[in-house]
């Protein structure tokens, strides 16, 4: 991969609906230096397109490459200074040779599907997984890592505290804002940046709908534009289109007041079941509805009922 | 009462209308109409190299089979144009379709012998045994 336009082919070739990697080569360095890695995370808030993790590594001493590569706090960049930059990663000799990376496309529709699981599962517990696989993976394919860090939003103890009990031989250090004080970290920043960007500009619509990005924005749900597409762009069955997170609460809302009513089984949720034997107190006034004969349990566990026919 | 089925297309020599796709999906829909199954849902239905379906749904994950109907059943779709008003009155159906391939779908749970539907087919046996003569 060479130019950002191979990073849309790239892109453009994956499924949009799955999660994907896309990764450098390890440099030669890498695997006989002991290396720093740092991790970080880009699109965790917006309600559109894909999440993306990234992750970069460089050998200690060559903290002096990312320096000159201008990897500082990724949010003080411009877009198109992030876009200069990994293009510098995938080209400029010095930075090939120095710093590796990974990045990890998780698609809007795994993230729904992880939070609207029967046994729900978080967004941080996808980006933690995230995190720690893209890790090993970096360890997989020969890179020595021997310092870790992490860029966080929520409380870094308990995290660190996980990572080391997977990684008992790295020194991890997990931060909030980690991106700007550590380079490594704005450099993976910039990776899981520049892909995310990307990603959303060659969004390919399954569903056939003919816009993109100009379209629907940023997909922050602040945006006018992405706040214009979540009231439209609406399939009374089937919702929206899988560029959308179904499981934040602006589409929710939307689908809700706009799209036919689905519900799926409940699932119980063993807190808020009442204990056994109490009874609600205004069922003592109810009247009783002693008559209604139960169904055979063989009809009950089938969903078979008695009913006129073809009503 | 007595119900009449009519077969306008049984001499129709469109074989396709008797083999149309329906998707059981674990879900209540509110809605009663044409649904965009073509473009919002065939799309994701992923095979994986075992034979197991999946697919998506309003954001929930999907596991799915196909439906095998018990031998010598066919499964039909039938319009009603008018109602009659009168609880007694007969009531006649036209066939409008039918099914070739029923996908049955869970809601991120493996499809399997003890969920309701397959176990609901379990009925077509026990009427025969009853009602046979």
């Amino acid at each position: 991969m060479d130019s950002l336009d191979a990073l849309q082919d790239f892109i453009k070739s994956q499924n949009n609906f799955t999660n994907y990697i896309n990764k450098s080569n390890v440099p030669d360095v890498c695997k006989s230096e002991p290396c720093m890695l740092g991790v970080d995370e880009a699109g965790r808030g917006p309600v559109l397109g894909p999440m993306v993790y990234g992750i970069a590594y460089c050998p200690i001493n060559q903290k002096k490459v990312l320096e000159s590569l201008g990897c500082a706090d990724s949010k003080a960049l411009t877009e198109e200074k992030r876009d200069d930059i990994l293009l510098k990663m995938l080209t400029e000799k010095e930075a090939v040779d120095n710093v590796g990376w990974i990045a990890e496309v998780i698609s809007p529709n795994y993230i729904s599907n992880s939070m609207y699981k029967r046994a729900k599962h978080s967004l941080n517990e996808v980006s933690m997984n995230s995190a720690i696989s893209l890790i090993k993976k970096s360890i997989e394919l020969g890179a020595n890592i021997t310092e870790v860090y992490v860029d966080t939003v929520g409380p870094p103890e308990k995290y660190q505290a996980k990572l080391k009990e997977i990684f008992p031989d790295i020194n991890i250090t997990v931060a909030k804002k980690a991106d700007s004080i550590y380079p490594i970290v704005s450099a993976a920043s910039i990776v899981a940046k520049v892909t995310r960007d990307h990603a959303l500009k060659v969004w390919e619509f399954h569903e056939g709908l003919e816009m993109n990005y100009k379209d629907f924005g940023s997909g922050y749900p602040g945006d006018p534009l992405t706040k214009k597409f979540i009231r439209e762009q609406i399939d009374r069955i089937f919702g929206y289109p899988l560029l959308v997170r179904f499981s934040w609460s602006t589409a929710e809302l939307v689908l809700l007041e706009k799209a036919a009513k689905c519900s799926f089984e409940e699932i119980d949720d063993e807190i808020t079941k009442k204990p056994k034997g109490t009874q609600a107190i205004s069922s003592f006034f109810s009247p009783k509805n002693e008559r209604k004969r139960k169904r055979h349990k063989f009809f009950e566990e089938r969903n078979l009922t008695m009913s006129n026919a073809f009503e | 009462m007595s119900i009449h089925v009519e077969n306008n297309l049984k001499d129709s020599t469109n074989d396709e209308i008797f083999k149309q796709k329906a998707h059981y999906i674990p879900c209540k829909i509110e809605e009663d109409g044409e649904a965009n199954v073509k473009k919002y849902f065939e799309p994701y239905i992923v095979e994986n190299t075992n034979g197991e379906l999946s697919a998506t749904f309003r954001g929930h994950s999907l596991d799915g089979v196909k439906l095998c109907l018990p031998e010598g059943y066919k499964a039909v779709l039938v319009t009603e144009t008018k109602r009659p008003l009168s609880e007694d009155a007969d009531r006649k159906f036209q066939i409008a379709g039918g099914l070739g391939d029923i996908t049955y779908w869970n809601w991120d749970k493996k499809p399997s012998k003890n969920d309701s539907l397959v176990r609901a087919l379990d009925w077509i046996d026990i009427a025969e045994a009853i009602h046979a003569d």
